[in-house]
C-alpha cells in the first residue's frame, strides 16, 4: 500500500480520522492513531510479554489470534504497538507498520450489513486506499473495553478548525527503535 | 455485458399476459454447479476484481471486493456448496440483495438468459431456504436460488 510515513486520503475539508496502518498477515488493519502511544521492537517486551514504556505498563494481547488472522510470524519488520487510553493499555504485535494516514470521514465506510457476526464488534469499517482496502479495528475492542456506539466519531479531527502550522497535541506519537523509513511526523495536514 | 441483454429482454417481455406467464432467468455456474436465478435479482456481471479478506464469523461472507468508489461484501456461494472456485478465471455477479449490493464469484462462462414458462418453475420449501425450488431452462433442470435473500433466511434458522 505504500503508506510508510504520513499521508492523507483526499483531504479536502471537514472531518478526518488519523490511523496508524499496519499489516497483520495479509490484511491491512487501521488503528485510530490517537491511542497509539508508541511503536517498539519486540525485544522491548519482557519475558512475560509486558512492555514498560515511559512509566506505563502495556500488557500483551495477541491481536492476530483475536482477529482470527494468521500472522506471518516474527520478522525484522515485526513491531509492537503500544496502545491505550486513560483507562487501559495494551501492546500487540503487527507484521509491519505501514504508516500514518489521515482519511476523510466521508471516505470511511461501515461494514456492509451482510456481515452479521462478531466481526461487527471487532471492526468499525473500512476505507479504500489506492491499491488496497484497510479494515478499521475497533479501538475499544482492541483494549478489551466495553464497546461504544459511534466509536469512530470520538477520533474525528475537524481539520477546518486547525490553523496552518498548528500541530495537534493528541497526536504526538513517541516512536522507539523504529527504522528511519517509518517517520511518524505529527505535523498538521493541510 | 449482461446488463444490455437484461434491458432488451425486459422490454420484450414486459407487457401484460406474456410477462405473467413467463419468468426471466439467468443461468450461471459456480465451481461447475449450474444454478438459475431470477433476472430481477441480478445487477450485472463484471470481471472478478479480487478480494480483501475480512476476519468474519458470518457464514460464507468473509471478504470484500472493490466496486466503483467503495467495496461490496462477497458471498462465497462455492463454499456453501462445498466447492472451490478458481478466482483467476472468474466473473463477479452483482446481486440486488435485500441488505444492499452483494458480489458472488462465478465461473468464467458468461451467464445465459432464459425465458422460462411459469409452468416450468417449481417453488418448494426444502431444507435450504436459499433454494427457492427448481426450473427447467434450456432443457436443464436447475436449482433456483434466492439471490436477493442469500444468507438471510439460513442465518435465521441457524
Amino acid at each position: 500500500m505504500g503508506l510508510r510515513g504520513q499521508r492523507a486520503v483526499t483531504l479536502s475539508s471537514g472531518q478526518a480520522v488519523r490511523f496508524l496502518v499496519a499489516l497483520i498477515g495479509g490484511s491491512s488493519i487501521a488503528f485510530p492513531a490517537q491511542w497509539v502511544h508508541g511503536i517498539v521492537m519486540p525485544a522491548s517486551a519482557g519475558s512475560d510479554g509486558l512492555v514498560t514504556w515511559a512509566g506505563m505498563d502495556y500488557e500483551r494481547t495477541d491481536l492476530s489470534v483475536r482477529l482470527k488472522i494468521v500472522s506471518k510470524g516474527s520478522s525484522p519488520d515485526t513491531r509492537l504497538i503500544l496502545y491505550g487510553n486513560e483507562e487501559r493499555s495494551r501492546s500487540f504485535a503487527v507484521d509491519k507498520v505501514l504508516g500514518l494516514l489521515d482519511v476523510e470521514r466521508a471516505l470511511i465506510h461501515p461494514l456492509p450489513p451482510q456481515f452479521r457476526g462478531k466481526e461487527r464488534e471487532r471492526l468499525l469499517g473500512f476505507f479504500v486506499d489506492t491499491s488496497s482496502v484497510a479494515l478499521i479495528a475497533n479501538p475499544f475492542w482492541v483494549l478489551e473495553l466495553p464497546l461504544r456506539p459511534h466509536a469512530l466519531e470520538m477520533f474525528a479531527i475537524r481539520f477546518a478548525e486547525r490553523k496552518p502550522g498548528e500541530s495537534d497535541s493528541r497526536l504526538h506519537v513517541p516512536v522507539a527503535t523504529v527504522d528511519e523509513t517509518v517517520s511518524m511526523s505529527t505535523s498538521p495536514v493541510s | 455485458m449482461l446488463r444490455s441483454q437484461l434491458r432488451r429482454q425486459s422490454h420484450s417481455t414486459a407487457s401484460g399476459a406474456t410477462h405473467a406467464r413467463v419468468q426471466n432467468m439467468v443461468v450461471f455456474s459456480v465451481a461447475g454447479k449450474r444454478l438459475a436465478a431470477r433476472t430481477e435479482e441480478i445487477g450485472g456481471v463484471l470481471p472478478w476484481p479480487g478480494t480483501t479478506a475480512v476476519p468474519s464469523d458470518t457464514p460464507f461472507v468473509t471478504s470484500l471486493v472493490r466496486h466503483e468508489e467503495s467495496c461490496l461484501p462477497v458471498f462465497d456461494l462455492a463454499a456453501k456448496f462445498n466447492r472451490t472456485v478458481g478466482e483467476e478465471e472468474s466473473l463477479c455477479l452483482i446481486v440486488k440483495h435485500v441488505d444492499g449490493p452483494l458480489a458472488i464469484c462465478i465461473d468464467a462462462q458468461v451467464p445465459s438468459l432464459h425465458v422460462v414458462p411459469r409452468s416450468e418453475v417449481q417453488y418448494q420449501n426444502g431444507l435450504d431456504p436459499d433454494i427457492a425450488g427448481s426450473c427447467v431452462a434450456g432443457d436443464e433442470q436447475l436449482p433456483l436460488i434466492n439471490l436477493a435473500t442469500l444468507g438471510v433466511a439460513s442465518q435465521r434458522l441457524a
